[in-house]
């Protein structure tokens, strides 16, 4: 047995500065880590507000050549989890959690700021307690106290106020400022084409956020609400499914279990929105996705994503107290495809998804037949309302009541033909009619009443 | 029946003078090259009026017209006013970015449509590719949407699933043409009036800023490409159109840029603000008697016109060099 106390059979493992500097940065793209500081204000929403609702709070993000800020009125960073856990590269065990929190790896909120620039300040105040510190990164990776100690890693408080008198006209919250930015980034950050991006991708990031009152501006200018509906009708509904998986099963402790809702159904024809929208505690982790991340494709026995199924939508909503337990990337930017419990809820959500996707695909191959006109089923749709997916609550079940009709009478088949635009013009105008359809339509019945006997 | 036959192009009063005070404004461009050795790109058309007006006024010989229209190439070769001109025949997005663009030049990329991905794309090609000194002309139909029909609300709201809304609708026709690329803010009450053109003009210098900051990484301070607006025209022959006019330079070059001097012309607009085409409407011989009383040597000096409103006589001061003629010409 080797002596674990002989120092010559210790191997070095302990992490570098640089690494989380100049590597772990290379793996998050500049809005994805500016969106991972938003998930910190939600938890913070969370911390005040509970479950309810975040009318009355917001995040202001700026951003500039000069400079890049954020801040909220979310609370605040208590100044026992600054000085532990907030500032830690990775979780420690017995770091408290925030219940049903976006942040979990203890990686996003330094990673963003090492990705931004070279200085960066953080002003919390907590309605007691209140903090400052600034850190200039390239003296921080200078000081030579820590090199071989990760243990002994630390940034120092500038102000430290504590155990202050409750005034509640006090303004509770967190600023943060990154300043002198990476070249690259400050020529980013002026962009607008940049900040129409980092609105999109808020947008749908933090969609049940801002839907449950939260306010996101970037510039000033406020991160609309998108919503997620699916159609119902009397003719059409859409699945909903609710799933719990005790946590015992996933990772052998006691606690809360994950719960998951699974939804899918009809909703607009659109070719980029179709596809499954998967959500972990509020956070949108995959948008409209159309890979084998989801449900497509033959390694699920299922078919490719397709124009037919533009049709399509299906979203998951995972939900736990203890987020370690829901299959998220530390990107925030996928899902985590080998997690046991994700693996065993794509199963559900195949089969949710399957008989959405086998009525499109009879509707398009009848089309495709041309045994039926081409607008049924927009017609059909038209006596639907778009329903919000957060208000569905009752399990059912996809049902269509609408069959797609073959055309009444004998068996029909389909003419295409192309002539020149001029005459095609001239036609329509002689007919008096709008569509290319009923330009051929009416000069086949024009033909066939004169020569055909009909 | 292509743009080209029913409207001809050489009739067009405002265009015509839009196309006469750019040509002035490119012979300014003489600190970086000799003008006529500049080579200029546009889209002919079969009337290739502004080949014309740039090789008469500027000597450019180097020409090439792009045409989309590929079926009637005959007619195109025919209507070639030069034999200097080059005509390559394709979609701009196909033929720009096989140009060679080592050679100084002035583009004028005139769209009847409106701005969309494509011609952002075309934007694309040269803030990726082009040298200092070069001028590039963007143009585009910045018409509002008219009022929507009953069949375009009912088909919203099937698409939608949602009762009918004008600023959504027009915000999602919008989305049609630009879609990602709408500047953050830009709200669906106001694109009426010249609200297209403001968001289209918005739209196309930040696509400019996109490209050169990728174009730029890497580069040293002198070396990175900068692009100024040196113009900003709004007119309505018919459809309201936007042009905005801009030189590429490479910082180091920003003395020769200043040289050129584009701010002396009064027409050009570096800002938001468009300069307003208007075309007053005169009879010949009030023309004549207008144009003995011009130009003005001093500033507080007015045209007089019998009966003609003061409006009309300031449009026509500011725009009397550039003001078409046209005549009726009984052939015999």
């Amino acid at each position: 047995m080797p002596n674990p106390e002989d120092a010559t059979l210790r191997i070095n493992a302990s992490p570098s500065k640089e690494f989380f500097i100049h590597m772990l940065t290379r793996d998050v793209q500049l809005t994805k880590a500016i969106i991972d500081l938003v998930d910190n204000c939600v938890d913070g929403a969370r911390r005040l507000n509970g479950d309810g609702r975040f009318d009355g709070l917001w995040v202001r993000i700026e951003l500039s050549s000069a400079s890049f800020s954020i801040t909220d009125n979310c609370g605040g960073i208590p100044v026992d989890t600054a000085r532990n856990y907030a500032f830690r590269f990775g979780r420690p065990k017995n770091a408290e959690e925030t219940p049903n929190s976006m942040g979990l790896f203890g990686v996003g909120m330094k990673r963003t700021f090492f990705k931004l620039g070279n200085q960066f300040e953080v002003n919390s105040k907590c309605k007691t307690e209140g903090f400052t510190m600034k850190v200039n990164v390239k003296d921080w990776i200078g000081e030579e106290e820590d090199t071989n100690n990760p243990e002994g890693w630390h940034f120092n408080f500038d102000t430290l106020e504590t155990d202050l008198p409750q005034d509640p006209a006090r303004e509770v919250g967190t600023a943060i400022t990154v300043s002198d930015l990476h070249p690259t980034v400050a020529e980013t950050l002026q962009l607008e084409n940049f900040h129409a991006q980092l609105i999109l991708e808020l947008k749908t990031a933090h969609s049940l956020s801002i839907q449950q009152g939260l306010g996101i501006t970037v510039n000033h200018v406020p991160v609309a609400l998108q919503s997620h509906n699916l159609f119902v009708s009397t003719e059409f509904k859409p699945s909903m499914k609710e799933l719990e998986y005790p946590r015992e099963q996933i990772d052998g402790q006691q606690g809360s279990p994950v719960y998951v809702k699974l939804l899918a159904g009809l909703a607009t024809r659109s070719l980029p929105e179709g596809g499954w929208y998967v959500f972990c505690n509020g956070r949108m982790v995959l948008n409209a996705d159309k890979t084998e991340l989801s449900i497509w494709g033959p390694s699920h026995e299922m078919r490719q994503y397709h124009p037919d199924f533009a049709y399509f939508r299906g979203y998951a909503f995972f939900d736990s107290e203890h987020s370690a337990l829901l299959p998220w990337t530390t990107t925030k930017n996928g899902v985590d495809s080998d997690s046991a419990l994700y693996r065993k809820v794509q199963l559900e959500m195949i089969e949710i998804s399957k008989p959405v996707i086998a009525f499109l695909s009879g509707w398009a191959k009848q089309r495709y037949e041309a045994e039926t006109s081409d607008d049924q089923l927009d017609t059909a749709l038209t006596r639907a309302q778009a329903v919000e997916v957060a208000t569905m609550d009752a399990p059912t079940t996809f049902s269509v009541a609408f069959q797609p009709r073959p055309q009444a009478g004998p068996r029909v088949q389909r003419i295409q033909y192309s002539k020149p635009y001029d005459e095609v013009e001239k036609a329509k105008t002689l007919l008096n009619v709008r569509s290319l359809k009923e330009v051929g339509e009416r000069t086949f019945d024009y033909y066939m009443e004169y020569e055909g006997g009909n | 029946m292509p743009s080209y036959r029913s409207i001809n192009y050489v009739m067009r009063p405002a265009k015509s003078i839009e196309r006469k005070m750019l040509a002035e404004s490119f012979r300014r461009l003489h600190p970086f090259q000799r003008i006529n050795e500049y080579r200029y790109v546009g889209f002919g058309s079969i009337y290739f009026s502004d080949f014309q007006l740039i090789h008469r006024e500027l000597g450019i010989d180097d020409m090439i017209s792009i045409e989309k229209d590929t079926y009637a190439k005959e007619c195109f070769e025919f209507n070639k006013p030069y034999r200097s001109i080059t005509i390559e025949f394709g979609l701009s997005g196909q033929i720009l970015p096989t140009l060679d663009w080592t050679k100084r030049s002035i583009i004028w990329l005139d769209y009847d449509g409106k701005l969309d991905v494509d011609s952002l794309a075309d934007i694309g090609t040269v803030s990726a590719s082009c040298v200092s000194g070069t001028a590039l002309v963007f143009s585009v139909n910045a018409h509002a949407e008219h009022q929507p029909r009953d069949q375009e609300r009912a088909d919203f709201e099937r698409q939608t699933g949602k009762p009918f809304n004008i600023a959504e609708y027009l915000l999602s026709k919008l989305a049609q043409y630009i879609g990602p690329k709408i500047p953050p803010g830009t709200q669906g009450k106001d694109l009426h009036g010249n609200g297209v053109a403001t968001v289209f003009h918005r739209t196309i210098l930040n696509e400019i800023d996109e490209q050169l900051s990728r174009r730029n990484a890497l580069l040293d301070p002198g070396d990175k490409m900068v692009c100024r607006q040196i113009g900003h025209f709004l007119y309505q022959d018919g459809a309201l159109m936007l042009t905005v006019a801009l030189v590429f330079f490479k910082a180091s070059d920003l003395s020769v840029f200043e040289a050129c001097g584009f701010d002396k012309l009064p027409f050009l607009r570096s800002g938001n603000d468009p300069y307003l085409i208007r075309v007053p409407c005169l009879t010949n011989k009030e023309i004549r008697y207008l144009n003995e009383q011009l130009p003005f040597l001093t500033a507080t000096i007015r045209l007089k016109g019998p009966g003609i409103p003061d409006e009309v006589l300031k449009a026509y001061s500011e725009v009397y060099r550039y003001f078409p003629s046209f005549h009726e010409i009984v052939w015999s």
